[in-house]
């Protein structure tokens, strides 16, 4: 019992970041269209901000705040320099992307040193709580509250507010939407530059959670959210949710009882998905 | 139709090209240099065969790296499990090629069906699982730390596996130009250029892309064989992303469409690793040269999508547009007065 | 003698590789609804997304309230008094009939409310689906919806494509009265394949073939031209 609670936890911790990967991923392909290779680079580029500014400060808060201030600003510079460009056309966006994914990959190693960068969970943060048999890792469960937190206000704008309106206006018809008087360009950049902000947000709270952070993780991880979003259905804020939790928990309780097969399931869930439900698990198709 | 000339000037060009590479290593007594063409010879099959998917269907394949890695195994495995022969080389290579298009064939007939941006992904996702197969099958493939092997004893001279792997290449660049120029190639440039109305013209356009998929799958491999000899060593490395990056970026930087293109982006991209990693010994900042090439590969395909062939062959025919032009004005003139 | 609010000069449009239109000129007059005819694939929808910017034109001129708005963007477009009904009504299929509202309320002023209000009694469906996601209305509602969204900003202009299309005699006569109610209030430009809806409440019309306006005039001379609508519109 114990053992499944642990990795319960676990399970949800990677799936809430996995989520907060892919919630901007699937946000910007729903409204743009545009399937952000680069997503992983700002990941891994949050991270590293994060941590270096942590590790300066000696505040994990301001770490935290660094990060998300580094996609803000990277998510500017990459939609206006390059999807921009090539907006609209499909095969250069791709190759752009994975191009500028390189650049920001072969960056982390300029600016932070190539090594791998060790890191230290926050005092507060750090430790376990003991309830009987169980041991809870208080990271873990700050992941979990805080993903779920950010869940909530972005669930709160997109159904609340005005531009959250836009924004699933957006993501049905765009074209409708310029239509109405709305500057999409300008929803284009908002939701780009929140969508790599979350990015960075996930490689800040990664970096203590795995307790060492190098540049190919940015990789890794975005071909987890990759997985998660096509699983949601692209463009599926909930089903991100959904998809992130599974395969955060496929994960973790793969990684104990078949670790052979742990990185094989996700992937082999998305190719079966993929060629049997192209629009994802957690969407209706739309006719 | 244009019926192929054999003696256009073009082909007079590229003929002495080979000929120049051919009397190359004879002239250079050069170890490293031979090593390093044969390495571009190398890498200009895998991009040829890239340029398949990218230049002429229109693909953008992020896993081709693992028909590569599957010709390098499969010839390091035979060769350093059974006798290290040229004719176990050749089988390898066979074996290497069909594996790599069985599944090619699967991943395709599967996959291709998806829109471009969830094809890009999934073949992402399934080289990345080959990869991670590889490095945990380690009773086969020894993981990341490989294993060396011999190579077969007539490639111990350098030079004979240099011509070897030249005259590969130039067999596979016919067989390709060819594919290209028949009328297969030129459904599958109808797909690149529009694919919903190669469809409503009747073509079944999942099988041809299918095709060409599998005829890139099985030309990477070919390249992962001789990538493996040319080493003498394997490790997981040939399976990693890194590899279809280089195609990728021969591709784009040399010219898509063009399958000259590719060969002049080995050219540029493998000798510029070279020289650019002799460099870093003195300026660390070359050791990142991979970021430059990012850079300039961003700026190709913002400003340049034709590549550096694709953008000579362009301004080419506008100056002799230009040029016919100019002929012909004088003459409409002359006729005009002769009124 | 009215001035004219929209007017098209030797409009070309290009989609990809295909020139769609390729000369159309008509103008609308302030209060009046202007009809576009002609047969399927003319380029009637093609006009109307040239206007609003959907599928800019690539030469000709687009003049709307004095302004050269051909190259403009579509949301500048909109924002200066022109309203967009497209042909499949463009409803935001999982918004419910308020937030569909919503989103193209601009500005909340007492002005945009009264004209909410003054759709919602023209259109009492949609007070009582307000909730209602917009993908579930019926054919009849959605269209309603469409153009009550492109009303409720202060619009002096409706672009609204076949509001006819896939309904109900009886609807269409209930959309044909809201239409005729919406005129008192704005200038109508209206594509329209039902000649008997189109003649009733068109003022002018313009007959576009190939991609090309073959005539401009005002729809009294259209009725008595059994001619021309047999050639163009096979009736008559
Ligand atoms: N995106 C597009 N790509 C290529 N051709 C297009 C596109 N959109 C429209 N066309 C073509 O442009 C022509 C005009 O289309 P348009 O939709 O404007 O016609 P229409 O007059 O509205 O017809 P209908 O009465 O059937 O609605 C048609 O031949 C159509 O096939
Ligand atoms: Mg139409």
């Amino acid at each position: 019992m114990d053992l499944i609670i642990s990795l319960v936890i676990n399970g949800l911790a990677t799936g809430m970041l996995i989520f907060l990967l892919a919630s901007g991923l699937t946000l910007i392909f729903g409204l743009m269209h545009v399937l952000n290779f680069a997503h992983g680079g700002l990941f891994v580029w949050g991270a590293y901000a994060g941590v270096f500014s942590y590790a300066y400060s000696g505040s994990f808060i301001v770490g935290i705040i660094v990060a998300i201030l580094t996609g803000l600003v990277f998510g500017f510079i990459t939609e206006k320099l390059i999807i921009t460009p090539v907006y609209g056309n499909l095969v250069q966006q791709i190759l752009i992307t994975l191009g500028f994914m390189l650049v920001l990959q072969e960056m982390i190693k300029v600016v932070f040193g190539p090594n791998v960068v060790a890191v230290k969970v926050p005092e507060l943060l750090a430790g376990s709580w003991q309830l009987g048999d169980i041991i809870i890792i208080k990271y873990r469960i700050f992941i979990i509250f805080f993903g779920f937190i950010i869940f909530g206000l972005l669930h709160y704008m997109l159904t609340r507010t005005k531009i959250g309106l836009i924004v699933r206006a957006g993501v049905m018809n765009s074209d409708m939407v310029q239509a109405l008087g709305i500057n999409i360009k300008r929803i284009f950049l908002v939701v780009f530059m929140t969508g790599s902000a979350l990015a960075a947000l996930a490689g800040m709270l990664f970096a203590p959670y795995s307790g060492a952070i190098y540049a190919e993780l940015g990789m890794e991880f975005a071909i987890m959210a990759f997985i998660v979003v096509v699983i949601g259905g692209m463009g599926s804020f909930q089903g991100s949710l959904f998809a992130a939790i599974l395969v955060g928990l496929a994960g973790s309780f793969m990684a104990y009882y078949v670790p052979y097969l742990s990185l094989a399931v996700n992937m082999i869930i998305m190719v079966v998905v993929l060629i049997f439900r192209p629009q994802g698990l957690f969407t209706t198709a739309k006719g | 139709m244009n019926k192929p000339i054999l003696l256009s000037r073009s082909n007079i060009i590229l003929f002495i090209i080979v000929l120049a590479l051919v009397a190359f290593p004879f002239v250079m007594d050069s170890r490293t240099l031979t090593i390093l063409v044969t390495q571009i010879l190398i890498f200009g099959i895998l991009a040829m065969s890239y340029d398949i998917l990218l230049g002429y269907t229109g693909i953008v394949s992020f896993g081709h790296a693992m028909f590569f890695g599957i010709g390098a195994y499969c010839t390091a495995i035979m060769l350093s499990d059974f006798e290290s022969t040229i004719g176990v080389f050749i089988v390898s290579i066979i074996v290497g090629m069909l594996i790599a298009g069985i599944l090619s064939f699967i991943v395709g007939l599967l996959t291709l069906r998806l829109k471009s941006h969830f094809f890009a992904m999934l073949t992402m996702a399934i080289s990345g699982l080959l990869l991670v197969v590889a490095e945990k099958w380690r009773s086969v493939t020894k993981g990341n730390d490989g294993f060396t092997f011999k190579a077969p004893e007539v490639f111990k001279d350098r030079v004979i596996f240099y011509l070897v792997v030249l005259a590969l290449l130039v067999i596979v660049f016919i067989v390709l130009k060819r594919f290209v120029s028949s009328p297969l190639g030129r459904v599958l440039i109808a797909v690149r250029e529009n694919e919903q109305r190669t469809k409503s013209l009747g073509f079944k356009t999942l099988y041809y892309k299918v095709i060409a998929s599998v005829v890139a799958g099985v030309i990477a491999a070919l390249a992962g064989s001789l990538y493996a000899v040319s080493l003498r060593f394997v490790n997981t490395s040939v399976l990693t992303m890194e590899i279809t990056l280089d195609a990728l970026l021969m591709t784009i930087i040399g010219g898509v469409g063009t399958l000259i293109g590719p060969l002049v982006g080995s050219v540029v991209i493998e000798s510029a690793q070279h020289y650019l990693s002799g460099l870093a010994r003195d300026f660390p900042i070359f050791e990142r040269w991979i970021i430059f090439f990012g850079i300039i590969y961003i700026l190709a395909v913002i400003f340049f999508p034709k590549g550096i062939v694709g953008t000579i062959q362009t301004k080419y025919s506008q100056w002799k547009i230009k040029r016919n032009q100019l002929d012909v004005a004088p003459l409409s003139k002359s006729k005009e007065s002769s009124k | 003698m009215m001035t004219s609010l929209l007017k098209l000069d030797n409009v070309n449009t290009h989609i990809g590789q295909y020139h769609i239109l390729q000369g159309v000129h008509f103008e609308a007059k302030e209060g009046e609804v202007s009809v576009l005819l002609g047969r399927n694939g003319a380029g009637k929808t093609t006009t109307l997304k040239t206007i609003i910017g959907l599928t800019p034109a690539s030469g000709g001129s687009v003049t709307f309230l004095n302004q050269d708005i051909t190259k403009k963007a579509t949301y500048d477009i909109a924002n200066l008094g022109i309203g967009y009904v497209p042909e499949d009504q463009g409803i935001f299929g999982d918004l419910t009939v308020e937030e569909n509202i919503k989103v193209a309320m601009r500005k909340e002023t007492d002005e945009s409310k009264e004209k909410l209000e003054y759709v919602l009694n023209l259109f009492p469906d949609l007070k009582k689906f307000w909730k209602k996601a917009g993908g579930n209305l019926s054919g009849g509602q959605k269209q309603m919806l469409a153009m009550s969204r492109a009303f409720v900003n202060d619009s002096r202009l409706l672009l609204i494509d076949e509001p006819s299309k896939g309904l109900a005699p009886i609807v269409i006569e209930k959309v044909m009265e809201a239409i005729v109610e919406m005129k008192k209030q704005t200038t109508i430009v209206l594509v329209e394949q039902n000649f008997i809806m189109a003649s009733k409440i068109g003022d002018s019309f313009t007959l576009i073939d190939d991609g090309k306006t073959v005539r401009n005039g005002a729809m009294k001379e259209l009725i008595e031209d059994d001619e021309l609508k047999h050639k163009y519109l096979g009736i008559g």
